[in-house]
């Protein structure tokens, strides 16, 4: 080969190479997929998510799962999912339209039947957890294969808020069939956006958007829940840029995250409300059975109310770490939550009042310091600081006289503390939801706990009134009334309602919390 | 040895049922799995009709029974929170949790054999420095800490290895570290001191002055005869290493058995628990067995009878 063959050749060797880059670049440029990686602390229960009410095992699967409609993520109203458009034929029916040609993702046929053997699912199973929460529907009817009809036991105010709440994922009822549920849980099947394609159970779970889900592919192309169980490990994954989103920034990080390049702290309200729960009866339960001469200092409304009157929420809420001051046990994002002054920061800075505590403790047979003791349990940690609030919440109680016993225990013996009837605890310090559609049921006299039972006749009327009033109007001039009870009658005594502060990857991806304080992978947009 | 092995194998098998009722009784001293599954306004008759399904309202005998007789087909029943089998789960995790054990063990010995030596046979050296304060160190850092420290160092800061799980090769290095650690600094020391023992024997001085090499001291007539304690300890430690997994797979989100125990564990999900604590029973015994025979081999005479 002479020199000119052979330049020749270098010359074509390094265009067919050129050739090749230029033609691997828009190939490349093509693949490239975004992956987002969401870390939670878990555990995670299972896949088939009607089973269930934890929320850790909901927000990992709604990408998976389409329900007939959901709520809209800035708090305005619901959004069709499987249904197009909805509406209230009369006081006990709803009618739903379904979208045409859904399918799950296997190519199973979501229609009127498919809805109504979910619906009937979760209201008829009593082994799992959702199960009460689906009682207020009557029946389900197959108009024809697009149309379904539920029928409801009362006139439901709160329908659409429940008929969109755990348990309404739709599954696909031949696969179910085919493979049974033990199955399903190891390969389960939905019809939402994101199609699962790997997991571990409890540890990492991996999603593949879906082409053929009805409003097209989500704009995040795989997206990966990873179980990570010490925040303190979140937080580094974070900052090491393994994972791009932790949803409970520990208060102690939160500066150095706020700082970290790339990143960005948000809050928005968890729908969690603190409150303590009071024993005012002893007579149901376990308890008459295991103390039956226990008289609890609580029984007194007038004791009850001094516990009210003595705690100062701000201080309370500021322990907590990033919550804000309430005396109501509704968000305040719910209308139901902000009527009249319940969720104006004046009434409820006013309404802490030692002086008054002092004198109501006096009116209840214990003047001059000499207050009854309390036996007050709390846990150790359940959505951020709960043990410092309950040391502060003691000490300001004994501020105005009473002796107070105070319980730290660790989560799981907490859960079995407030659960087990048998216990001669007067007050236990508690986090939960805070929605208004089940929130008077609690108050009735039919809902017997295995602790803390509440039945007062006027007020067990009202909560039955209000849970079947339908105009929005009415409704909430009855929530007026039933939150005058509530704060004088003092069974529940609320303190704050938590923010959840979440931080995440900004120089990626866009990300706006949503009002009602779930996390979903359907939120999510890669940045432009 | 035929014998031998018999014998512990009946042992095994009567303490594996002695540990199930143990297990059986102390999971439920913990409480009543149901008060943590159902949420806290779940009323008497909702929480009474949840029990029942999940058979947790017969007599704890019969629950026993039914437990023992399905445990030995292999049925350990149903987790209550995933809804799969039990086992299944456990097995899902097992591998995870003895690779990081073995690596962590192997890791362990290649620190500690040579500086256990190293530090007897250079005694009040530099070396024996050294050595004495990484036992010190070793033994005094609690593993939860030291794994956070090395997840800010070379994942915070330096990027080069990943913070959690088992995706990668690389990412069994730092969980291995963590646990390796405790045992290389206890193993360092049992080396130290029982090779300083045996150096001062008669038959060593005797070696010695027949004109063996210090190689060949040390490592045919010294380090054979020292390894009894060695091994004893060194068997102490795998248990130590399992059990010591539960905290370091936490901080590392090591998808092993002890993550998966202490989640059950919060959850009450107790037949998670059973299972994964007899398989853990299990494993120790195994691991005795194996180290039982071990000096069988290390020492011939010594006989069981």
């Amino acid at each position: 080969m002479n020199v000119k063959t052979r330049s020749r050749s270098v010359v074509v060797l390094f265009l067919l190479m050129f050739t090749f880059v230029l033609t691997m670049q828009p190939l490349s440029a093509q693949d490239e997929v975004t992956e987002f990686v969401f870390a939670h602390s878990g555990p995670i229960r299972t896949m088939d998510a009607p089973v269930t009410w934890f929320s850790s095992t909901h927000w990992l699967t709604n990408g998976l799962y389409d329900c007939l409609i959901w709520r809209a993520a800035d708090g305005n109203g619901y959004v069709g999912q499987a249904a197009e458009r909805w509406e209230n034929v009369d006081d006990l029916t709803w009618r739903f339209y379904l979208r045409e040609g859904l399918t799950f993702q296997n190519g199973e046929v979501l229609d009127a039947e498919a809805v109504k053997w979910n619906l009937d699912r979760v209201r008829t199973r009593e082994d799992f957890l959702v199960y009460p929460q689906w009682q207020f529907i009557a029946d389900v009817i197959v108009v024809d294969p697009l149309t379904v009809e539920v029928k409801t036991v009362n006139p439901h105010p709160y329908f659409e808020y429940d008929v969109s709440y755990n348990g309404c994922q739709l599954l696909p009822p031949d696969y179910m069939a085919e493979v049974g549920e033990e199955e399903f849980a190891r390969s389960p099947i939905g019809s939402g956006p994101y199609k699962l394609v790997e997991f571990t159970e409890s540890d990492r779970y991996v999603f593949e958007a879906w082409d053929g889900y009805w409003a097209g592919p989500p704009a995040v192309d795989r997206v990966i829940y990873q179980v990570i169980p010490e925040q303190s490990a979140q937080v580094a994954a974070l900052l090491a840029g393994q994972v791009d989103m932790i949803p409970a920034v520990p208060a102690s990080d939160r500066a150095l995250l706020e700082g970290a390049e790339g990143v960005s702290v948000v809050n928005e309200t968890s729908n969690r409300i603190t409150s303590f729960y009071l024993r005012v009866e002893t007579e149901t339960g376990a308890v008459a059975e295991t103390y039956p001469d226990f008289v609890p200092a609580t029984v007194d409304n007038n004791v009850r109310l001094a516990i009210s009157r003595a705690l100062d929420r701000s201080l309370l809420a500021e322990v907590q770490g990033s919550a804000t001051p309430r005396l109501a046990r509704v968000c305040d994002y719910y209308p139901e939550g902000s009527v009249g002054d319940i969720a104006d920061p004046d009434f409820i800075s006013a309404w802490y009042n030692p002086e008054m505590a002092r004198s109501l403790l006096a009116e209840a047979g214990f003047a001059d310091g000499a207050g009854p003791t309390i036996y007050m349990d709390a846990p150790a940690f359940q959505f951020g600081n709960e043990k410092e609030v309950a040391e502060i919440a003691a000490a300001m109680l004994e501020e105005v006289g009473f002796n107070v016993e105070l319980n730290v225990l660790d989560s799981s013996a907490y859960s079995e503390q407030i659960t087990s009837g048998g216990n001669n605890r007067d007050m236990m310090l508690t986090t939960l939801g805070c929605a208004p559609s089940l929130v008077p049921s609690f108050y009735r006299c039919d809902w017997v706990q295995a602790n803390y039972n509440v039945c007062v006749d006027d007020w067990d009327a009202l909560g039955g009134q209000i849970l079947t009033t339908v105009d929005p109007t009415a409704r909430l001039d009855l929530w007026g009334q039933w939150w005058d009870t509530y704060l004088n009658y003092a069974q529940t005594i609320t303190l704050y309602e938590i923010d959840s502060v979440i931080a995440y990857n900004s120089a990626e991806f866009e990300f706006t919390p949503r009002k009602d304080g779930w996390f979903t992978f359907r939120d999510l947009l890669p940045v432009s | 040895m035929q014998g031998l092995v018999v014998r512990r194998l009946l042992h095994m098998a009567i303490t594996l049922f002695v540990v199930s009722l143990v297990v059986f009784f102390m999971v439920r001293l913990r409480g009543d799995p149901i008060s943590v599954m159902a949420p806290p306004t779940f009323s008497e008759e909702q929480v009474a009709r949840l029990r029942e399904a999940w058979g947790f309202d017969k007599p704890l005998i019969e629950q026993y029974v039914l437990f023992i007789t399905k445990a030995i087909t292999g049925d350990f029943g149903q987790s209550i929170q995933a809804r799969r089998p039990a086992m299944e789960l456990v097995f899902e995790r097992l591998g995870n949790t003895y690779l990081l054990a073995s690596a962590a063990a192997i890791l362990g010995v290649v620190i500690a054999l040579p500086l256990g030596i190293l530090s007897a046979v250079k005694r009040n050296s530099l070396i024996d420095l050294i050595s004495s304060a990484f036992a010190s160190l070793g033994n005094a850092m609690p593993n939860f800490w030291l794994g956070l420290m090395l997840i800010i160092i070379f994942s915070v800061n330096l990027r080069i290895l990943p913070a959690f799980g088992a995706l990668e090769p690389a990412a069994i290095i730092m969980p291995a570290v963590t646990l390796a650690v405790g045992t290389a600094a206890r193993l360092s020391r049992i080396t130290r001191s029982s090779m300083l023992e045996v150096l001062n024997q008669d038959y060593i001085r005797t070696a010695y002055s027949k004109g063996l090499s210090d190689r060949r001291v040390l490592y045919q007539h010294a380090l054979r005869n020292a390894l009894i304690p060695i091994v004893t300890v060194f068997g102490l430690q795998l248990g130590w290493l399992l059990g010591g997994s539960v905290i370091v797979e936490s901080v590392f989100s090591w998808p092993g058995l002890g993550r998966l125990m202490i989640e059950s564990i919060n959850v009450r999900d107790i037949t998670v628990v059973q299972a994964g604590l007899l398989w853990f029973a299990l494993s120790f015994l195994v691991i005795n067995f194996v180290i039982d025979l071990l000096y069988v081999y290390l020492d011939p005479r010594i006989h069981y009878r």
